[in-house]
């Protein structure tokens, strides 16, 4: 039977008016790595009890912990291809959206994380502002830590590294260049891997923050620590643009609100847990490596050489760098006499 | 010599009455009586251990009733924390009486406890130790210098899989499979080999040790999204006599457990 125009348009109506309604929520699919039961999953899914109460259950967020939803390249292509709306990502993954989402992990950049929360007050918002003109909406920027070298004899010079087999997680390019910008040849493997290849001698070096050295147990095969942060990482939950969008303004608010306010608390969570396992390593026999400030010097022109070459083939742009220079300027100036100095 | 066999004597004797009272509270259908009544079995316990401080068998009777009873009804942050540090003390303070080199566990070098474990061949003292080390660190969880021992009670339990995987009825296999299914693949975790251990603590138990199917489904199946697993296992778990001869109480809590995983299954996946 053919339908009639007018009952064609009418249905169309009903159902616009229906989607419209209080009924059909927003069921946001979001993609993380985190195991469940972990601290972030727990604030995570406290969050969207909260936002799916304030909205009356027209947002609710489903998160897909664990990454069963498969690596970060996988989930932004279902991103793309709408079937998650969201993910909690590593900084690094959302260059190809806005490349200087990755200028905080330039080598050995901040030197105290009394320097990194001094950047991150001013720039924090400019990275945000320049992943939502890439299309996502960010809800802040969580810590993941400071790396330091950890070995199992003491590595103070960039030579002494280059002698040794460093472990460099596969399928991240920033990682990788960073360590052929200090001419050591990595030695690339999946995260589950490593503590074997370590107990095995296949490396015996690996440059990670106290916290994932604990949680990996990895810190059970290495001795010493290098007193040198190599590099800072973060993560950031985002959702895609316009199913954020979608949402009314006042939702858009609401889930604003309660997702900015739980990243923060994960932010300053993990600063917390970062400085606790680094003491923590020590307790477990671990030694402090000072690194004398000659053998820093070459260090830091090492690393300079390395980020003008990242600037210079356009890969983090020379006003972000300038910016957050400026500030490290300011903030280590005000550090000799003013009551900056911190860490 | 005659005050020598008479204080073997009252430690055989108590040996027996500890190892009654274990089995009798591990064995126990009535979870109100064994949580109102085992609290008085425990400081009588306590009292032993301090006249005999040096008794093994004490010892690990001690840390198994200390650790059973707070996993099974503490809810208490801190008294939890307090009754699963004394199950450690005692299965540490056992292992050190059975072998000198194992004294100095939480403080020795990774390697040199390693050599020590690896050197160890009753199975006893290690798979007490291991399991009290657990309950332990999941009781301190927020502290990262009891996380950084996971490796050290790991040791333990892999050392009793190696000697014999079939002591307690496979129970090491279980614990080994909630270490390697407590972190997902791309964060370090080992999933399928926790499938191994949970499907072998399954086979070694003939299927009686019902919070080994839990925990497959809690952490493997959860953690791989499988949802028809997961809800088999519980379903199957709930369906299931609790009783089977040290499992009664642990299979009570873990049919408990199965019915709240199973109504948040839905929600879940």
């Amino acid at each position: 039977m053919r339908m009639k125009p007018f009952s064609l348009s009418a249905a169309l109506a009903l159902f616009f008016v229906l989607l419209s309604q209080p009924g059909f929520a927003k069921v946001f699919k979001i993609a993380t790595v985190s195991p469940e039961g972990s601290g972030w999953m727990k604030t995570m899914r406290a969050a969207g009890k909260d936002i799916e109460a304030a909205t009356e259950g027209r947002v609710k967020l489903k998160f897909y912990p664990g990454g069963v939803m498969g690596n970060d390249s996988a989930v932004l292509r279902k991103i793309r291809i709408r079937q998650l709306h969201g993910a909690a990502l590593t900084g690094g993954s959302l260059r190809q959206f806005y490349p200087d989402v990755e200028a905080y992990s330039l080598p050995l950049l901040f030197r105290s994380f009394a320097e990194v929360d001094h950047v991150r007050q001013q720039m924090d918002s400019k990275i945000l502002s320049g992943l939502a003109d890439g299309g996502f909406i960010s809800f802040g920027i969580a810590e993941g830590g400071l790396a330091y070298a950890m070995s199992d004899t003491p590595v103070t010079q960039v030579a002494q590294l280059r002698e040794k087999k460093v472990w460099a997680p596969a399928n991240d390019k920033a990682a990788l260049q960073a360590m052929r910008a200090f001419d050591i040849s990595p030695y690339p493997l999946e995260l589950s891997n490593v503590l074997v290849s370590l107990q095995t001698g296949m490396i015996n070096s690996v440059a990670t923050s106290p916290i994932a050295a604990i949680a990996l147990q990895w810190h059970t095969q290495v001795k010493y620590i290098s007193d040198l942060p190599l590099m800072y990482f973060f993560a950031t939950l985002v959702l895609e643009k316009r199913a954020f969008e979608s949402l009314s303004t006042n939702d858009q608010n609401i889930v604003s609100q309660r997702l900015e306010e739980s990243f923060a608390y994960i932010d300053q969570q993990n600063r917390m847990d970062n400085e606790n396992a680094f003491s923590a390593l020590q307790q477990q026999g671990l030694k402090v490596v000072n690194i004398p400030a000659t053998d820093q010097q070459a260090w830091h022109q090492r690393a300079d050489k390395a980020t003008a070459k990242i600037i210079d083939d356009g890969l983090v742009s020379r006003d972000f760098y300038s910016e957050m220079q400026r500030l490290l300027d300011e903030f280590r100036n005000q550090g000799s006499s003013g009551p900056l100095a911190a860490n | 010599m005659a005050l020598t066999a008479c204080s073997s004597l009252i430690s055989s004797q108590t040996g027996k009455l500890a190892d009654g009272l274990t089995n009798a509270v591990l064995n126990s259908e009535d979870l109100a009586t064994v949580e109102q009544g085992a609290p008085a079995y425990l400081l009588l316990i306590d009292g032993l251990i301090e006249s005999s401080p040096q008794d093994a068998s004490l010892l690990t009777t001690g840390a198994r009733l200390n650790g059973a009873y707070a996993a099974a009804f503490v809810e208490d942050d801190a008294r939890k924390r307090a009754m699963n540090q004394k199950a450690l003390n005692y299965a540490k303070a056992a292992a050190c009486a059975r072998n000198s080199s194992l004294c100095n566990v939480q403080t020795d070098d990774f390697q040199t406890l390693q050599k020590a474990v690896a050197e160890e061949t009753a199975i006893e003292p290690l798979y007490v130790l291991g399991v009290a080390w657990l309950g332990w660190l999941q009781a301190h969880s927020d502290d990262w210098n009891a996380v950084a021992q996971l490796s050290r009670a790991k040791l333990c339990l892999d050392r009793v899989v190696d000697l014999d995987e079939a002591y307690d009825g496979g129970n090491a296999h279980l614990y080994l499979g909630g270490i390697a299914t407590l972190l997902p693949p791309a964060m370090g975790g080992q999933p399928e080999l926790g499938k191994q251990h949970f499907e072998a603590a399954i086979r070694l138990s003939d299927g009686k040790n019902l919070l080994a199917k839990v925990i497959y489904a809690q952490q493997y199946a959860r953690l791989v999204f499988d949802q028809e697993l997961h809800d088999r296992l519980l379903t199957e778990v709930l369906a299931s006599n609790p009783q089977a001869p040290g499992l009664t109480l642990s299979n009570l809590a873990a049919q408990d457990q199965a019915q709240l995983l199973l109504d948040e299954s839905a929600e879940y996946f």
